[in-house]
């Protein structure tokens, strides 16, 4: 890990004048929680952290960066499982929460336009009074930040029939490392006026520039919506059912599973009454016209059947399936309960290829002498593979990385990628080269350099 | 029960691992909201308390202190955790380690010895025409374990109507002893840990079977060091039989009115209720005091009634503007909200709630849950304090 660049007396004095005094921090026990994310085993303190209230202060400390060299570490939530915003040369953490203000929810032009620091839940609840969805749900959406969302582009439960992050956001307000604010896209969906800079700001990490402001699409919401939970003795049957499901012209809105490790931690956990004896829980659901949704339900359920499944149930209330889903989300902090620490992971693989790479993941990790669990999307092929270890087992943790290494490259052979959904950060930097080759990442350096010429945004992730 | 090791680092290990800083319990948390600031945060605080037990930072630094003392202690993170973070253990162990000796705020320190010398509240109770509970003859019924009536030390003395419900309400089915003591929760929560447990033992020992008490926070600390099947909060104990409430568990002695409703102007009088923070978050009692209100009223939510009042036991007394910033929006939902009383489980709540209340000149009033159980019962129309 390198040294802090270290923030000096008039750089302090810099930033006060910039944002107010009361929005800098730089004394340590307060700059100490903003070392690190939701990421284990990556900190480091930064030097300052910095509230800005408006896209000219961001503007400001984005210049007088460039100007005097130091990094900025653009955060959200700082829930991110990369370690996107974990600050690894020090200097100023840029903390957005403050702009937090849902600008406009336009029911006739289906958008939404609003300051990054929003949180997703707060967006959704607020389109859904009227009538609307934004569609991406990451499982930590009561926390995480639509700014956040957009630079990791994000994924969630819905990923299948919806789409992730990168398909609704129609515009941003980006302030460039150099200090300039530009507008890419807007409010239209069909504009192809200059390269795409809106899905290439969409999931840059915060390497590329700051994002103060994003119009995003919204959705009628769906009159209805309503799931079931499969069980199977092994998950290469809950495979073989989605693969029925998908054949059978089916797009569900929910396929989830979870292994049995992972079934065992959320009914300890949330207390749903799930069969704790299943080798893989497939939990399905889908919305819209209710009638509809009953007929996908009940086909669902006769291809789980058909597919060896040990029981299935269809809630019949909504209530109890956002009980489901809620359980589904928490499944990462739940199987925390198994041990002081979990690493997880992100490999995704073509959906066909889902069950063979679970077994994969269960030799590597039977190899190294490692417990992991493994949950995800079904439906898109997106598995979270999850370590449990204690942080001061250090030979554990280094068999946990090995036996990552080993699982991005399965997921890599079987034609996936290292990551679905979480982003690159500082912790997948490693095995970037092998998934995009030496001249793809010579070219995201290139690419970085023509947005920051003096490289002071998120130094040592992606493009540096 | 856990503990750090003496002389060692502040916080026990496995208290702390258990945070994998997943940030969920960032929405949840009332001093986040004001803020919007990591430190005030609960995955904020607790990476404090890890610089601590690293050496990172001393525990007196002074952002240490400060986030020690400005956690309301709600214990809301504890609720929305799926990793299950003991928040409120490891706050507990933080204050008494960082509040020893001198660096305990001399209010608290006053309040703190008051609590434990029973002159002292007796002084005040003189002041405040203190309730004094008389032994009863019990009618405890055979075969099931004696239960005790705990009024809280300083309620009796600054709400003694509060304590005269109480006794009123729970009729002969307990017994209400004189002079229990203080069950030393408030010395638990600000940096007395082992007095604080201490305290909850021996009034334990005085106490044999199940206490019910009208205070959330001393039910809490209680069932934390004594086990939770030994204490029950008034309106855990009076909806156990939730079918019948008020009739059967109030009729015993047939004072109960016709219909036990409250009613006010002809119509039925509209009751919202403010949790308590460690009753809700620390022992899962929501539903009970609901189910009681709405028997004997019109049962009105309030739009974040689970969320702190920023009484927070001694947190209004030591951190007056923040506990007023706090209160700001609860009482801007209880007016919007349309009901005639707000009720309360805790005594501080019922402090922070009417003050702030009074101060506004609102015309909605605040009422312990044992006062209008106890008006129901006394039967007729009510008038709520």
């Amino acid at each position: 890990m390198q040294r802090n660049v270290g923030v000096d007396d008039r750089t302090v004095g810099r930033l006060e004048s910039i944002v107010g005094a009361e929005h800098v921090r730089t004394t340590a026990g307060a700059v100490a929680p903003y070392a690190r994310d939701a990421t284990p085993l990556f900190h480091q303190m930064p030097d300052a952290v910095v509230h800005p209230g408006t896209t000219d202060e961001v503007a400001q400390v984005l210049r007088f960066a460039t100007e005097t060299g130091s990094p900025v570490v653009p955060r959200g939530a700082g829930s991110n499982l990369c370690a996107a915003t974990v600050p690894l040369r020090g200097g100023i953490v840029l903390v957005l929460t403050r702009m937090n203000r849902i600008l406009e929810i336009s029911a006739a032009e289906l958008l939404a336009v609003c300051q990054p620091g929003v949180a997703n839940a707060t967006l959704g609840a607020a389109a859904a009074e009227r009538g609307l969805l934004y569609a991406p749900d990451p499982g930590s959406r009561v926390v995480s930040t639509i700014g956040g969302n957009i630079s990791t582009c994000a994924g969630g439960l819905r990923g299948l029939k919806y789409g992730v992050t990168r398909n609704y956001v129609l515009g941003l307000e980006v302030v460039l490392p150099t200090g300039e604010v530009i507008r890419t896209g807007g409010r239209l969906w069909k504009d192809v006026a200059g390269y795409d800079l809106t899905r290439l700001l969409t999931g840059s990490e915060g390497t590329l520039g700051v994002i103060t402001e994003a119009t995003v699409a919204l959705l009628p919401l769906p009159a209805h919506s309503a799931c079931g939970v499969a069980y199977f003795p092994a998950l290469a049957d809950a495979g073989r059912a989605v693969a029925g499901v998908i054949a059978a012209g089916i797009v569900p809105a929910t396929l989830e599973f979870l292994d049995n490790r992972c079934i065992n931690a959320v009914e300890d956990y949330a207390g749903l009454g799930l069969r704790r004896d299943a080798g893989a829980l497939l939990l399905f659901g889908d919305d819209g016209d209710p009638d509809r949704v009953a007929v996908h339900l009940a086909r669902i359920s006769e291809i789980c059947l058909g597919e060896g499944a040990l029981d299935v149930t269809t809630a019949k209330e909504v209530a109890e399936s956002e009980a489901l889903l809620a359980a589904r989300r928490c499944s990462l902090p739940a199987l925390a309960r198994l041990g002081p620490m979990a690493i997880l992971e992100d490999a995704t693989v073509p959906r066909p290829r889902l069950a063979e790479m679970v077994a994969r993941i269960d030799a590597i990790a039977d190899r190294h002498d490692v417990v992991i669990g493994t949950f995800g999307h079904a439906g898109d092929g997106n598995l979270h593979p999850t370590c449990v270890l204690h942080p001061d087992d250090t030979d554990a943790i280094e068999r946990a990385h090995k036996a990552f290494g080993e699982v991005f490259r399965a997921a890599m052979e079987l034609g996936g990628t290292i990551s679905g959904e979480h982003g690159i950060g500082a912790s997948k930097l490693p095995y970037l080269v092998e998934r995009l080759g030496p001249a793809q990442v010579d070219l995201l350096r290139r690419v970085k350099t023509a947005f920051d010429p003096a490289g002071i945004l998120n130094p040592g992730k992606l493009g540096s | 029960m856990t503990g750090a090791e003496p002389g060692g680092p502040p916080f026990s290990p496995e208290l702390l691992d258990r945070c994998i800083s997943c940030g969920f319990c960032l929405p949840a948390c009332p001093t986040y909201a004001l803020t919007q600031e990591e430190a005030s945060s609960p995955r904020g605080r607790i990476t404090l308390m890890r610089a601590v037990q690293t050496g990172l930072l001393p525990l007196a630094a002074p952002e240490v202190t400060e986030q020690s003392s400005f956690c309301l202690g709600c214990r809301a993170c504890e609720v929305v955790c799926p990793a299950g973070v003991r928040y409120g253990a490891l706050l507990e162990e933080w204050r008494d380690a960082g509040w020893s000796g001198g660096r305990r705020p001399l209010r608290l320190r006053a309040l703190l010895l008051a609590a434990r010398q029973r002159w002292a509240l007796g002084l005040l109770g003189r002041l405040r025409r203190a309730a004094s509970p008389r032994r009863r003859s019990t009618s405890a019924m055979a075969g099931e374990l004696r239960s005790h009536l705990l009024l809280g030390c300083f309620e009796r003395i600054l709400y003694p109507a509060v304590s005269r419900s109480a006794v009123a309400v729970t009729g002969g089915a307990v017994e209400v002893p004189a002079g229990t003591g203080c069950c030393g929760a408030l010395h638990a929560h600000n940096g007395e840990l082992e007095r604080g447990r201490a305290m909850a033992r021996r009034l334990g020992d005085a106490l044999p079977g199940r206490i019910v008490t009208t205070s959330g926070g001393c039910a809490a600390h209680l069932a934390e060091v004594l086990g939770r099947d030994r204490v029950a909060e008034l309106s855990e104990w009076l909806a156990a039989d939730p079918d019948t409430l008020p009739v059967g568990r109030l009729s015993t002695d047939g004072r109960l009115s016709t219909d036990g409703r409250l009613s006010t102007d002809g119509r039925p009088v509209r009751v919202g209720l403010q949790d308590s923070c460690h009753l809700r978050n620390g022992l899962g009692v929501a539903a009970q005091p609901r189910a009681v209100l709405g028997r004997i009223a019109e049962y009105v939510e309030i739009p974040g009634a689970d969320r702190c009042c920023g009484a927070a036991g001694t947190y209004s007394m030591l951190r007056p503007d923040d506990s007023r910033r706090i209160l700001a929006g609860k009482l801007d939902a209880i007016e919007a909200a349309g009901v005639d009383v707000v009720a309360v489980v805790n005594p501080g709540c019922y402090r922070q709630v009417r003050a702030g209340l009074r101060s506004r000149r609102s015309p909605v009033r605040v009422a312990h849950l044992a006062e209008l159980v106890a008006a129901a019962y006394a039967g007729g129309n009510q008038r709520a304090r």
